[in-house]
């Protein structure tokens, strides 16, 4: 039996290579698994008209904490190199001494609605409106790896209005 | 008892100035470096094209997910100030793959795998996937409803899988 088989075998062994190739290469155009270990790097540039735009840096969404906030957060920085932060499409409520912070997003403080002690910030400034677009600029020394979260901030009550947990854009 | 109504008065005057305050509402321009503004207007009038004087802006944006084939990084909707519609991927990594293709799908999000031929759902072409990795800008066709089309997928069409989505948000 094993020897008939064998035998079947070498004879038709041309035949059986003949038929394989095809569905080897078949299988290999489907397939593709050379793929799995080439990387296919391309690096365009950003479309032209963009170029002389202010570059986005980081971005996150707004979400309300004590008031409901919404709205997007963009760090920006202009050809000249400054940063700035931009809030578009903003809607916080109105309240008193209510401030824009850059803050460290993996802070605890931010759980809360009303922050106990210190919360380690960078001040951008009062809030100009509670609705609209506005940009605030960044102080130039500030580390963007350190502070990636933005807080609307009302210093009297500290308290929490919204926050925004921004990532690279 | 005239000093109580007085009092009461003034306080009830107060209360409403207070709660007629209107919501303060502010409008900032991007900022833009005037010098380079100028630049690029003697730029356009050196190419001789006649472009609308609209300025580029940011649409839409997301972030890919994808654990089957594991993809990430940004997808983002740019009006160029043409008016033309670009996707353009940036930091973008997936898996190499045999016919893989970049759409748009009339879906909020779509899971790894999901096969959109077979659930019918609609799709626009935006082209062959130009590298596994890196930047990359893909022209949407003229007419697309961006209010339609959420969620910008990578695809291999010959197995019909979603190698990974990203579904877009209003910048």
């Amino acid at each position: 039996m094993n020897t008939n088989t064998s035998s079947w075998l070498s004879r038709n062994k041309w035949i059986l290579i003949l038929m394989g190739i095809p569905i080897l290469a078949g299988a290999w155009w489907t397939f593709r698994p050379e793929k799995l270990f080439i990387d296919q790097r391309v690096h365009e540039a950003a479309p032209a008209a963009l170029s002389s735009e202010p570059e986005a840096l980081y971005t996150g969404k707004l979400e309300g904490k004590l008031h409901q906030t919404s709205g997007r957060a963009t760090i920006y920085k202009t050809a000249d190199g400054k940063e700035y932060l931009r809030l578009s499409d903003f809607t916080t409520s109105n309240g008193p001494d209510v401030h824009v912070l850059l803050v460290r997003a993996e802070d605890q403080a931010l759980d809360q609605e009303i922050v106990k002690g210190e919360l380690d910030n960078v001040e951008l400034g009062t809030l100009k409106g509670n609705q609209g677009d506005q940009n605030y600029d960044l102080p130039s020394s500030v580390d963007l790896n350190k502070y990636q979260a933005v807080a609307i901030y009302c210093e009297r009550f500290h308290a929490i209005f919204g926050v925004a947990h921004m990532e690279k854009f | 008892m005239v000093r109580t109504i007085k009092a009461g008065l003034a306080f009830t005057a107060l209360a409403v100035a207070f709660l007629l305050q209107p919501p303060v509402h502010a409008e900032d321009n991007m900022k833009q470096d005037s010098m380079k503004q100028d630049d690029m207007k003697q730029d356009k009038m050196q190419d001789g094209k006649m472009m609308r004087d609209g300025k580029a802006k940011t649409l839409e944006t997301g972030k890919f997910h994808g654990k089957v084939h594991v993809t990430s990084g940004r997808a983002t909707v740019y009006q160029q100030a043409d008016g033309k519609l670009v996707l353009r991927l940036t930091n973008f990594k997936t898996s190499n793959g045999p016919d893989v293709h970049v759409i748009l799908v009339a879906t909020m999000d779509a899971m790894d795998d999901a096969n959109f031929l077979k659930d019918n759902v609609e799709k626009v072409e935006l082209g062959k996937l130009k590298g596994n990795e890196g930047d990359q800008n893909y022209e949407i066709p003229v007419g697309t409803d961006l209010t339609k089309f959420w969620t910008v997928s990578i695809y291999c069409e010959r197995f019909n899988a979603n190698f990974g989505a990203a579904p877009l948000e209003k910048f």
